[in-house]
């Protein structure tokens, strides 16, 4: 079977399979008591990005990984997941066909649905968009746990039925009124990317970067703004600014090149190495400056151990 | 006379360097695997290995930002050079140990070196 | 210690010998910011430095610095040679880092205070 047949079998299925084939039906649940730093535990734990809050069997909200990432960022005062919780959850019924539960997932933008018993109004299960793949595979008899397939399938068929918005992102601003204030943002994601618990290495390589990008924005176009997202696999940064540009990147790029004067020299920026040691730092490397308008920088880094 | 090279403790560093610890609750038993001096931020990120103890004359919140950043263990700063305030609030709050030694940048590398503590010669 | 000897001793590139390769060293210094240089280093001391900028000459000759050593392979600025050349600076060269040349400077006895 092709891929295209594939995916139009696939379009019947989701209408002839119900979500209750398809949801897990031990869910784990949280109380909205819980202290917001136990989460990433019992996520990691179960090996999931969400979990329904419960009170009494009732749904009273939802609160996901995401959630966790936007709170620690934000600081990570001390708080219970029913101050965090998003408290208007999107929810589904067990006896609908899992066209719904897809269409919804898509609509919404969020990585799970609780699923409700249409007669009695209880948590009955969760449905999210690896379910929805793993039931239909299953129902087409893929083998979708062999190695290798899974990954290949898994990813391509998230394209094919729902456009697959499982990412987080952060957005930073660099403002430099003067050195010594610079770093703040390597510090902070440095602290998130901690706290999701991914690889020692890949935190301080990516930390390492956004600080040498951080500083020349600083030091050479004074303001400008880092975004980072993360996927299950990367972690994605574009550093820009509106400053002067670079007129000649390659000779930026040597290693000793520098146009830092003596005062910044004195604040012990200048060897001509932050571009080099971003270029070392991370996986894919992209540089554009125009003269006059401002330069963009395009990393990315693999991740091998990232939390959930 | 062969010296055994290997990991150091703040604890040894600091009553080798004659320094004093600037920050709270230093963590003594914590051992430096290598010595890194430099002046220059970006040498220091380039540095590849973690757990350094940064040996520097410069006493700018940058150095705090950049050992956290880089993974080092500590600070020493050289010429008994006292950091500004915001140096020590910012090392506080990111758990680098700060030390202040009298000894010149030279002497206390040299010092170190000489009681065993490694470099890291190869340039990646 | 005299220049040439310490040279051969740790594999230093003689980059300019300053016209007198044979002078003698007294000490050893180290730093990557000229005002700590201008303000720390003595006469007849051993500059151990990344620094490849012209000051780093300018320094050394107000100081009466005996040499400058640069470390990991950097390469002078072609003004910082001139400047060597103008002035009577030996300039030497080290793959080296900073701390692993200090201490093998320091084992053969050149101190620093
Ligand atoms: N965002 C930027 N806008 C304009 N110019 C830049 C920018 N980033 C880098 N440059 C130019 O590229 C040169 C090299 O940058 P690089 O970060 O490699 O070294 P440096 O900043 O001079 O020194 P170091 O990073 O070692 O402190 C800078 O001196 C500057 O001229
Ligand atoms: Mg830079």
């Amino acid at each position: 079977m092709n891929r295209k047949e594939t995916v139009n079998e696939l379009q019947l299925l989701v209408y002839e399979l119900d979500v209750e084939s398809a949801m897990t039906k031990e869910v784990v649940t949280v109380s909205p008591d819980l202290a917001m730093d136990k989460l990433p535990k019992i996520l990691k734990s179960n090996r999931i990005t969400g979990v329904p809050v419960t009170e009494d069997g009732r749904l009273v909200g939802i609160i996901s990984l995401e959630d966790y990432v936007r709170w620690a960022a934000d600081d990570g005062k001390p708080s219970c997941v029913g101050d965090v919780m998003t408290r208007k959850v999107h929810t589904i019924y067990s006896d609908e066909p899992l066209v719904s539960a897809v269409s919804r997932l898509e609509r919404f933008a969020c990585g799970r649905l609780p699923v409700l018993d249409r007669t009695t109004d209880t948590l009955a299960g969760i449905v999210t968009k690896g379910d929805v793949i793993e039931s239909m595979l299953g129902n087409l008899e893929i083998d979708y746990r062999e190695e290798g397939l899974r990954t290949y399938r898994t990813s391509r068929f998230f394209e094919d039925i729902v456009s697959d918005s499982t990412e987080l992102s952060f957005a930073y601003e660099i403002r430099g009124e003067s050195i010594s204030e610079g770093g703040e943002v390597a510090s902070s994601l440095k602290k998130t990317l901690r706290r999701l618990g991914m690889h020692p290495d890949v935190v301080r390589r990516a930390a390492i970067t956004v600080y040498e990008a951080e500083m020349n924005v600083i030091i050479y176009a004074k303001a400008g703004r880092v975004r980072v997202s993360i996927d299950q696999h990367h972690i994605s940064m574009v550093v820009e600014d509106e400053g002067p540009g670079i007129p000649d990147l390659e000779q930026a790029m040597a290693p000793g090149f520098s146009t830092a004067p003596e005062s910044v020299r004195e604040l012990g920026f200048g060897a001509g190495m932050g571009l080099p040691n971003i270029k070392q730092c991370a996986e894919s490397f992209e540089i554009e400056s125009v003269v006059g308008e401002g330069t963009t920088l395009r990393v990315s880094f693999h991740m091998e151990e990232a939390c959930a | 006379m062969e010296v055994a090279t290997g990991p150091m403790t703040l604890r040894r560093i600091q009553e080798m360097l004659g320094a004093s610890c600037i920050t709270a609750d230093p963590p003594l038993d914590l051992e430096a695997l290598v010595g890194c001096a430099s002046d220059l931020m970006s040498n220091v990120l380039a540095f590849g290995r973690p757990h350094a103890i940064l040996l520097t004359g410069l006493t700018s919140p940058q150095t705090v930002r950049t050992a956290e950043v880089a993974d080092c263990v500590a600070v020493c700063f050289a010429y008994g050079r006292q950091p500004p305030a915001e140096t020590i609030e910012l090392a506080e709050g990111s758990g680098i140990p700060l030390f202040v030694t009298p000894l010149t940048l030279y002497a206390a590398s040299g010092r170190l070196y000489e009681l065993g503590l490694p470099g890291c010669p190869e340039i990646e | 210690m005299c220049l040439s000897d310490i040279a051969r001793e740790l594999d230093l590139t003689v980059i300019y010998d300053g016209g007198d390769i044979d002078r003698e060293i007294t000490g050893g210094y180290a730093t990557d910011l000229m005002s700590d240089a201008i303000a720390h280093a003595k006469a007849g001391d051993l500059w151990v430095t990344l620094q490849v900028h012209v000051n780093v000459v300018a320094v050394a000759s107000m100081k009466d610095l005996g040499a400058v050593v640069l470390t990991q392979d950097r390469q002078p600025l072609p003004e910082t040679l001139q400047k060597a050349r103008d002035e009577g600076i030996p300039l030497l060269g080290s793959n080296l880092r900073a701390f692993d040349l200090i201490g093998r400077l320091y084992q053969l006895g050149i101190r620093g205070t």
